[in-house]
This record gives structure tokens, sequence and C-alpha cells, in this order.
């Protein structure tokens, strides 16, 4: 089933003096329960595309269809409210919430979504049991690694049930060790809920582990490969 | 709800340092402002209670034309139906009729221009607390012929205490007044200019003098608390009649209206400074605090939270600053500024002597008016709701992805 419907997708950065393309035009679909790479060179519009598939960035021109919704058609409001059920983020710099133990990281966003506080404990649990943290469940993010904050940001990102994770560089910060462990953690976070996993990357170790490997350079889809 | 107080509290104590900076800077400011409010008003309200205890009262009624010309021709007889109203407010704590008026003072030697005033001597020593300031001799008993003379006009006149004074004066209309009388005992106030000229008696006595039997020229109301002066004033005119005219103290001293506006307004002038400076230190910091939670301000718009409950989160922390800041001022401040108002400071020297002078008692008297506390507290909150407004700008303005980025 279609997840992710891009058309014509382009990005133009206005400089002083030049215009940037950052994305040119890119078509591309993600079916439910993949596990796919983009790649590319620094600077060929990988984080810029990820970027506009989760809602962040508007995109000059094109659509991001989710679910049938185009969500570049939704006011801020509701864009908000779309990215809060819809879509799972996992940064580079893990960007956990300092203040807040690993627990409530990842209750916040059920927090934010309404759900009964039962429910809310029952699934942190559940989602840390699965990144194998369950006895951080109330240590502040100084306090864990950085391999441990990430599988912890993978574990808040899966809180909402969103259609899909979008992972920007997600293993740049770990040494291999942690990078391992976090690809296996996705990997079988992937085939337990059937979530569709993006990720923009340099890494060869998460190229290797994704189904489908999405080349971008200049802005435009230059391969498009299932492995 | 209770999420954005835990995560605000908790943000709060990511810097202690400069949270407990900010929170002090406005302690300061609120323990100074109800300081200087407090000594202000004290102050003030000493003057008042002086000046109206002395001389004016709270409340005075009169005759329409006789706060323009002090003339006895505008002198009035209360009926039973003004003393009775006057009785059954229970605002009213105290009255005094009195008959003011001019007349020569003379004796065997020299006369001077002194002022009369007749006087129902308990109620009136009730009130301005007259006989504190005999120095010599006794106070009149009602009824009493005699008289108490200021201390330097009996030394004018040459006069000591048994001796004879004679009152030489315009009556009601015209009519010649003249009598004499025994000096019962001597005033010494602190005003020079009082003890040079006045000469109490018994208000029958003065009444007879000036030929008005009955006749007042005002009657002097005093209340139990100073904020019940416009409603008092507001009923008894009710049952006044067109003749007579109700004055609060405050449109009998307008001079010290003046004077005290004058001083509270300085006051609030350097109080709006200090509150102005702190306004921009706090602001400071909520602009670093903004700058350095950028990103992860970013990530929870990314993740989900819309920016009016990010706006709420913050200004819920920028409220807790300021909460923190003005508990601190106002619990130092409470025990201090009782103990000050328990026990007044006592000016001495100079200083005290100029009080005196001016017939105020010589302390430095404090307030415990709940405006004393409340005020700091309600211009900080207007404080941090100005900065709340750059608050609110910079999340609307704010795109998560710049954020991330930060």
């Amino acid at each position: 089933m279609k997840v992710i419907e891009i058309k014509n997708l382009v990005k133009i950065y206005n400089g002083s003096e030049i215009e940037v393309k950052a994305v040119n035009g890119i078509d591309l679909n993600f079916e439910e329960g993949e596990f796919a790479a983009i790649v590319g060179p620094s600077g060929s519009g990988k984080t810029t595309f990820l970027n506009m598939l989760g809602g962040l960035d508007r995109p000059t021109s094109g659509e991001v269809n989710i679910g049938g919704i185009n969500i570049w058609g939704l006011s801020s409001r509701k864009l908000i409210d779309f990215r809060m059920n819809n879509i799972g983020f996992v940064f580079q710099a893990y960007n956990l919430i300092p203040v807040l133990t690993a627990g409530e990281n990842i209750e916040l966003i059920m927090h934010l979504q309404g759900r009964p506080k039962k429910e809310r404990e029952e699934r942190t649990k559940e989602l840390l049991d699965a990144v194998g943290l369950i006895d951080r469940l109330k240590s502040r993010p100084n306090k864990l690694s950085g391999g441990q904050q990430q599988r912890v940001a993978v574990a808040r990102a899966l809180a909402s049930k969103p259609k899909f994770i979008l992972a920007d560089e997600p293993t740049a910060n770990l040494d291999s060790k942690s990078t391992t462990g976090l690809l296996d953690i996705m990997a079988e976070m992937n085939r337990k809920y059937n979530t569709t996993f993006i990720f923009a990357t340099h890494d060869k170790r998460v190229m290797d582990k994704a189904k489908r490997i999405v080349t971008i350079d200049d802005g435009k889809v230059v391969e498009d490969k299932w492995q | 709800m209770m999420t954005y107080f835990k995560i605000a509290w908790r943000n709060l104590w990511r810097n202690k340092r400069r949270t407990l900076i900010t929170s002090a800077s406005i302690f300061f400011g609120v323990f100074f402002a109800i300081f200087m409010s407090s000594v202000q008003q004290g102050t003030m309200q000493n003057m008042v209670d002086n000046m109206v205890s002395f001389y004016t009262g709270y409340l005075q009624i009169q005759e329409e034309q006789f706060n323009e010309n002090r003339s006895i021709n505008n002198s009035f007889i209360p009926n039973e139906y003004l003393i009775n109203s006057i009785n059954s407010h229970n605002a009213i704590t105290q009255y005094a009729q009195r008959l003011e008026s001019f007349a020569l003072a003379a004796s065997e030697l020299n006369s001077f221009g002194s002022m009369i005033l007749g006087i129902q001597p308990e109620k009136e020593d009730a009130i301005s607390g007259l006989s504190k300031w005999i120095i010599k001799g006794n106070f009149i008993t009602p009824g009493s012929k005699d008289v108490l003379l200021g201390k330097v006009l009996a030394e004018n006149l040459k006069l000591v205490l048994n001796d004879t004074v004679v009152l030489i004066g315009q009556g009601y209309h015209g009519v010649s007044a003249a009598g004499k009388y025994r000096v019962a005992g001597l005033l010494d106030f602190p005003l020079a200019e009082l003890s040079r000229q006045v000469v109490y008696m018994d208000i029958s006595n003065c009444q007879e003098l000036f030929s008005l039997p009955g006749h007042l020229t005002s009657i002097v109301l005093m209340v139990s608390n100073p904020d019940e002066v416009q409603g008092a004033a507001t009923l008894i005119n009710q049952d006044l009649p067109d003749e007579l005219r109700i004055y609060r103290w405050d449109e009998l001293q307008p001079e010290l209206v003046n004077l005290i506006e004058g001083k509270l307004a300085s006051g609030k002038i350097i109080k709006g400074l200090l509150f102005m400076i702190i306004g921009f230190g706090v602001w400071g910091t909520i602009i670093m605090l903004m700058s350095e939670r950028k990103r992860e301000l970013g990530v929870l718009i990314a993740l989900g939270m819309r920016k009016t409950r990010l706006t709420i989160m913050i200004i819920i922390e920028s409220a807790y600053i300021g909460i923190l800041g003005i508990l601190l001022g106002v619990v130092v401040s409470l025990p201090l500024v009782w103990h000050l108002f328990i026990n007044p400071l006592r000016v001495g020297g100079k200083i005290g002597e100029t009080y005196t002078k001016m017939g105020f008692e010589p302390i430095i008297a404090f307030s415990m008016q709940p405006e004393v506390f409340y005020s700091p507290a309600i211009t900080i909150f207007i404080m941090f709701a100005i900065i709340s407004i750059y608050e609110i700008w910079y999340i609307a303005k704010l795109k998560a992805v710049i954020a991330l980025r930060a």
C-alpha cells in the first residue's frame, strides 16, 4: 500500500545573487513497511528532500501526498497536528528534551496526542523494552550514551504510531557498535510494527541494511534500486 | 497542562545561576519598592494623621461660605436632626463643635491679634489631644469661664497663670464683643505661629463673647478608618440642610494634598526607573534563554507541539522566575516592614526638630497597607506580560526547519 506519493517536488533557494535548486523535480513513492535509504553526496538535497517530506520545509512547487492528503495544502496548525499523528523523526543529534527522562521523552508526544495516562505508560514501557532500555526509563538524556539516546529517539519516533519515520543521518554521531545496535533495532521495529523507515545517510552500514536505496544528486533522483 | 508546568519548572533549573541571578534582581526590585512605598505611605499617613487630629479632623461641617470667608457671620446653629444624623453613623467615632473667630487680646501693657477658638473641652481633647500641649496650669472644663493661652502670646502680653486677659473684637453682624478671662493654662505647640496667636475657651463662653448663642463655625468629625472618609461624607451630606456643606480633610488642606501627591509622584518615578532597569535585565535573560533553546523549540514543533502550547510553556517558565522574585521580595520585606510599622524609626537632630516645628511627630513611619505589597507584584506582572509579547513573537516566527539547524 502506497504511504507516500511525491509529485514533481521542487525547492529553490533564492540567494542574493544566485538561485539554488536544492530539489529539482523529484517523483517518488514509498510503500508501507519500506526500509529505504536516501543517499547522495553532501549538498545533493537529501536533507531538504526529507524536510519537505516531513512537513518541515515548504516546497517551492510539487506535492507530498501522505495517505492521500497533500500535506502542503494544510494550514500550519493542521500540518503540525498531521505531523504529530503521522510522521516520526529521528535526528542526527538525537534532540531529546534534556529536562525529561527517557520515559517522559517518549510519553510527551502521546501526551500531545491526548492519549490516556495508562495507555501512555504501557506504550512507553513497551517501546523502551523494544529498544533495550527499559532499565533507563527514569534516566535523563545526559545520563545516557549517544547510542542509548538515539535508541530512545527511535522509541519516541514510534510512540505516536506514525505512518513513517524520517531519520536524518541517524548514525552520524555513533560509533560502530552503537550504529549496528541501532540499525538492528530499527530493522526489528520495521518488521514488528510494519512502519516505513526512510533514512538520509552517507553511512555505508545503513545502506547495507536498507532494502531500497534512492540516490539523489543535484536535487534529482539519479538511481532508485531495491536490494 | 501539568506537563507544561513540569517542563517549565525543570527548565528553570537547567541554568541555576542564571535563574537565581534573574530572580534576585526581581527580588531586590520588589524589596526596594515595598520598602520605599511603605516608608512613603507611612510618612504621608503620619503627616495626614497629625494634621487631621491636630486641627482639621477627617471631615468638617461648615456653613457654605465659611471656608472662603472665615467670618463668624458665616456660622450656623446645628439642629437636632443633624446631631442625631452624626450620632447615627457608625463610621463617625468622635465629633466636636467649634466656634472660631479673631479678636484683640490685651493685657495691662500690650495687645496682640489672636485667634479665638471656642471648643467643647472634653471632646476637643479626645480628638486633638490638646491638653498634652499644656506646659503650665490646667486644661479647661466644660462651662468654664477660663481660657488657655498660647505660650508666646502670654509672653508677649506679659501674662502668667491666673492673670486676666481682655478680649476685644467684633461679634455677630458688627456687635461689639468684649470680655475678660482668667488664664487657666499655657499651651506650647510645636508650631510657634500657633503659640503666638491662639486663645482657647469653652464654646458657650465663646458664643457669649461674640453674641452668637448656639452658633458654630464648624463641627469636626473623626472616622475610625481613613478609608471611610468618603463614605461617611456622602451619608452625612444627605442629611445636611442646603446652607451647610461637608468637607473632607483633603479639601480643607489642599497644600498638604499637593505635597503628598508630589512626593508620591517622585517615588513612582524612582520605582518606574528601577523596574525599567530590572525589566531590561529580565528581557535580556529571556532573549538568551530563547536563543539557547532555539533548536529544542524547533524539535518540539517538529514533533507536533502547537506553537500556542509552546508559547504557554515558555510563558509559564518566565512567570516562574517572576513569581520566585516576587515571593522572595514579599516574604523578606514583610517581617521587616511589620517590625518598622510597629516600631517606627525616631528621627533625631535637626531633621527631628524640623519635623517637630512643622507640627509632625518626629518619626519615620511605615505603612502595612496591602497596596504596598501588591503594587510591586502587579508591576512585575505587567513587566512580564510585556516581555511575553517578545516570547509570543519569537515563537510565532520560529520555523522548525531553521531552528533544527541552530
